[in-house]
């Protein structure tokens, strides 16, 4: 890949695509339109409708004889057109005349009360079936009168005597115009039984708290913030994504498909110049216009809330727009590839855009479920592509993220990044899809390869990407499981059959690949001291640097004692030590270490070393897996050997292990099991021993590489200037 | 400056090439004549770099085009008649592209304006391809062939959906190419322009090379009296 090169591929792709209106319009366009014309077009709708209905007097029918003092307190509301016996079927007014039917009983005090209230009657009271709700309800739904006030028989007479006169409300709660209609009657109603109460307190003489008792009032707790929060947070997530997509969507069907059609493929191919230098440059135009689109729709949105929603919502600091600009950043990376990737299959534009649109829906209906208020950013939702980051973003709206949370998605939605452009970049090496011939998907997946070779750096990320997402969904699944058998099942289940499988499917070399070779004497005595000393210096120089949350370091103990069970030290041993040690060893410094190895020691080490960092799923253990990780890629490139890997993963961990089991035993050097921190000078010894242990090993085993035991068809490594003084000792 | 040795091409079941060997030397025009479907294209596809040959191999100047296909590449102007130019960017900025991905260096401006003017191509050199009619476009593709000076030129059916006045340009890039002691290897289905234009001959039926010569060894071989007459003969038509 060359940097000059890449940059002029760079620069024309999106010079082309910047001149592209189609495009423009998608990732500029678009998004500028969109935000105010929703936020006006919601709130125009709502308003219209609600001033129609203000404005229109409802109509309301009486069944029943109305005494003057109520039918002038409805009168007092003027927006009531009242219409007598309206809709009644001749029956029915007959039986209510005659006295023949009645109010329908209340069941209980609660019913009454709820009932009295005049607020929720009728949503509450099934009042199952009768001529009278059935007469109600036919005048109602065939719009002849928006609400039915049925005044009982005897309504007058009671009401005169000071009794409980009865009177029902009928309405419909899904018109709205009809709900209208009940407000409007019962306010009138309260306002007059509070008249009638008063005047009937007045008479008897009692004081005036006799017939309220109570005063109660509801008032809503939510903050403005939060609430601004939770209406952007379930609307914005799912806007964002969708529209910050299409801007590269477009673009990347232009450039693959469209430049197919154009016929201008084929001189880009007879250049001197790589496809991955191709598929990179493109990649980037792509991206690059997925940023403008997200810049565009951060813009256009922050501007619409500001200017158009209502004052008393305030609007969201900048802080929230840079943090959610940030967040998209790994979505887009996702996204830009996957549309690269797909559209390269198609001849032509439109081709492309019936592929993609597919690709599209899934990307963006997915994120749909965060306008689900359940719907929340957790352990397994943090792992799912697109849905984790469209939580993360309404989760930073809400202000309900945790660090650990976020790491875990942004790393997944890293992972899916660098997995969607591996794929990118190997369809893009298919000659027959660029030239517009048919591909299998086995082929674009390598499957086809000849057998012998090494893994690639970018199957090494698939890889990890895809063990780590089985980890996970594993550990979850197995997570009532005791700890022996979640960890032996993961291990051997969850690691080593798939780095088995994965040599087998792509008939890689299984010795060079997973450095299977037999180590001399020698560098097995300095594996082990290697393996008892490295713990000294993880806990005690790393973990200082980042002390891990006290309730993380007791899951971390406990999983050390397998559970809350005293287990034999030899179970210990094989399920903390050894277990692990060939597992993770053939998983990491085997397949995916053999991955990054054509780019040189340095880099497969370090690389392998922060996946084996990440894979430990937890911000906090970031820094002491991967110094380990560093430890074991170092003596497995210096020996050439796996087993001296295993070897120091083993020791240190069953090391660990007993120490948690049995703290006696390392009790005399000042640690003691309530003590998180080692002494300094205990720190310094073991450093010191591990520290030497380790030079050895590096600077006697030099010479394997560079004698091409170990890959020697490989681009060379940074080391081998130096490497021929070596002698080599075992 | 050009060998093929035994490419052999494969789509499915389907042999595209079989077994095809040639050379072009410096300072010739070789003609590969066939008619549609005859391989011409999957040929010079390979030779290009462009397609991976199932077998055999191809060199240019002495590289193998597969094992180091930049440095081969950096050696070859290739030309197609359904090259299309980037329809949103002027042809200025089309020479400019592959004149930096040809890594032609700091003359790369006064390069494009020597093809400019020798193209006769300043009227319309700053306007977007698209604009172009069919002949303006194919001198802009000559341009970028030549633009780095390649010492051989590979060009597949160059004169296709050319009107004669447009045709000629191409043939008049061709002998000025040859007489600056480039090799040049021409696709045509079109056995007129492969009398008229070729120093030698080959012609290629269903994937492998029947005959290949100058005019008259291949008339003589053939025993017919001009190259179409020649042509059916192999074609066993």
């Amino acid at each position: 890949m060359r940097w000059p090169i890449l940059r002029t591929v760079f620069v024309k792709e999106l010079r082309e695509t910047l001149r592209d209106r189609r495009t423009l319009l998608m990732a500029i366009g678009l998004p500028v339109l969109v935000y105010p014309l929703i936020i006006i077009g919601f709130s125009r709708i709502a308003e219209s409708g609600e001033s129609a209905i203000a404005s229109r007097a409802s109509t309301v029918a009486v069944w029943g004889a109305l005494p003057a003092e109520v039918e002038a307190a409805l009168g007092d509301q003027t927006r009531l057109a009242l219409k007598p016996w309206e809709g009644a079927p001749p029956e029915v007014r007959a039986a209510l005349e005659a006295g023949a039917l009645t109010a329908p009983a209340l069941r209980n005090d609660e019913e009454r009360r709820t009932n009295d209230e005049g607020r929720r009657a009728n949503d509450e009271r099934v009042e199952e079936s009768g001529p009278v709700i059935e007469a109600a309800r036919a005048a109602i739904t065939r719009r002849q009168v928006e609400s039915v006030v049925v005044l009982w028989p005897g309504f007058a007479e009671r009401l005169g005597a000071g009794d409980e006169a009865a009177l029902t409300v009928y309405f419909d709660s899904v018109r709205r115009e009809s709900e209208v209609a009940r407000n409007r009657v019962t306010e009138a109603l309260r306002e007059y039984r509070a008249r009638v109460i008063a005047r009937r307190v007045a008479e008897q003489g009692l004081p005036r708290g006799f017939s309220t008792a109570l005063d109660i009032r509801a008032s809503n707790v939510a903050q403005a913030e939060r609430r601004a929060g939770r209406l952007l947070g379930t609307l914005l997530p799912y806007m964002l994504l969708s529209l910050a997509v299409l801007g590269g969507l477009y673009a990347a069907i232009d450039l693959t498909a469209g430049e197919k059609e154009r016929g201008t493929m084929q001189t880009l191919l007879c250049a001197p110049i790589t496809a991955s230098e191709i598929v990179v440059g493109k990649f980037l135009a792509v991206w690059t216009l997925s940023l403008i689109s997200v810049l565009a729709n951060l813009l256009s949105l922050s501007l619409t809330i500001s200017r158009l929603l209502p004052a008393d919502v305030p609007s969201l600091g900048a802080a929230n727009y840079v943090m959610t600009a940030l967040v998209l950043l790994p979505v887009t990376l996702t996204t830009s590839a996957l549309f690269l990737a797909v559209s390269s299959f198609a001849r032509s534009f439109r081709d492309g855009q019936s592929m993609v649109t597919p690709v599209y829906m899934a990307v963006a209906l997915p994120a749909a479920v965060v306008m689900l208020p359940t719907v929340e950013l957790d352990a397994w939702t943090a792992f799912v592509p697109i849905v984790n980051i469209a939580l993360l973003i309404k989760g930073l709206f809400l202000r309900e993220v945790s660090v650990d949370l976020a790491f875990l998605t942004l790393t997944s939605a890293m992972l899916y990044a660098v997995l969607t452009i591996a794929l990118a970049v190997r369809v893009f090496h298919r000659e027959t899809v660029l030239l517009g011939g048919k591909e299998s998907v086995r082929g674009v997946l390598g499957l086809d390869g000849k057998p012998g070779g090494l893994p690639t750096p970018s199957l090494a990320v698939s890889f990890f990407a895809v063990v780590l997402v089985l980890q996970f969904y594993g550990s979850l699944a197995l997570r009532d499981q005791p700890i022996p058998t979640l960890l032996l099942i993961l291990q051997y289940g969850g690691m080593l059959l798939p780095s088995l499988l994965v040599v087998a499917a792509f008939r890689f070399d299984w010795k060079r690949t997973l450095a299977l070779r037999m180590p001399g004497p020698t560098a097995v005595l300095l594996s082990i001291v290697i393996g008892l000393t490295a713990w000294i210096f993880a806990a005690g120089v790393v973990a200082r640097l980042l002390p891990p949350p006290e309730n993380l370091q007791r899951a971390m103990e406990r999983l050390i004692r397998l559970g809350d069970d005293p287990y034999p030290l030899w179970v210990v041993w094989l399920v903390i030590g050894l277990t692990p040690g060939i597992c993770e060893e053939l998983l990491f410094r085997g397949v995916i270490m053999s991955g990054f190895r054509r780019m040189g020691g340095v880099a497969a080490v370090a690389l392998t070393a922060l996946l084996f960092g990440l894979a430990h799923a937890s911000i906090y253990r970031l820094l002491p897996t991967a110094t380990l990780g560093l430890v074991l890629g170092i003596v497995t490139w210096r020996t050439g050997s796996i087993v001296c890997a295993i070897i120091v993963h083993a020791v240190n961990n069953a090391f660990i292990a007993t120490l948690a089991q049995r703290p006696e035993i390392i009790e005399w050097a000042g640690i003691t099991a309530a003590s998180t921190e080692i002494p300094w000078t205990f720190t310094a010894l073991g450093s010191g021993v591990f520290l030497v242990a380790l030079g050895l090993i590096a600077r006697n085993f030099e010479w394997r590489m560079a004698n091409g035991e170990w890959g020697s068809d490989e681009r060379g490594s940074d080391e081998r200037g130096s490497s021929d003084k070596g002698g080599g000792r075992d | 400056m050009l060998t093929a040795d035994g490419l052999t091409k494969r789509f499915g079941a389907v042999a595209a090439v079989e077994d095809v060997s040639f050379a072009v030397e410096a300072g010739e025009i070789v003609g590969l004549l066939g008619p549609n479907g005859a391989g011409k294209t999957t040929t010079l596809r390979m030779l290009a770099g462009i397609l991976t040959p199932d077998a055999g191999r191809a060199t240019i100047g002495g590289l193998d085009v597969h094992a180091e296909p930049l440095e081969a590449k950096r050696r070859l102007g290739f030309l197609s008649g359904d090259t299309q130019l980037y329809q949103r960017l002027t042809p200025r900025e089309v020479l400019r592209y592959f004149g930096e991905l040809y890594g032609v260096g700091h003359t790369l401006e006064a390069r494009i304006e020597a093809l400019v003017r020798e193209l006769d191509m300043a009227e319309f050199a700053g306007r977007p391809c698209s604009t172009l009619s069919a002949g303006q476009k194919q001198r802009a593709n000559i341009a970028r062939a030549f633009l780095h000076e390649p010492p051989l030129l590979i060009l597949d059916e160059p004169t296709t959906a050319l009107d004669v006045i447009s045709g000629q340009f191409i043939v008049q890039a061709i002998r000025r190419a040859r007489d600056a002691g480039r090799a040049v290897l021409f696709s045509t289905h079109i056995m007129g322009e492969a009398e008229y234009l070729c120093d030698r001959i080959l012609l290629i039926h269903r994937g492998r090379i029947v005959d290949g010569g100058t005019l008259p060894e291949i008339l003589a071989r053939s025993g017919r009296g001009n190259l179409t007459d020649a042509f059916l003969h192999y074609a066993g038509a």
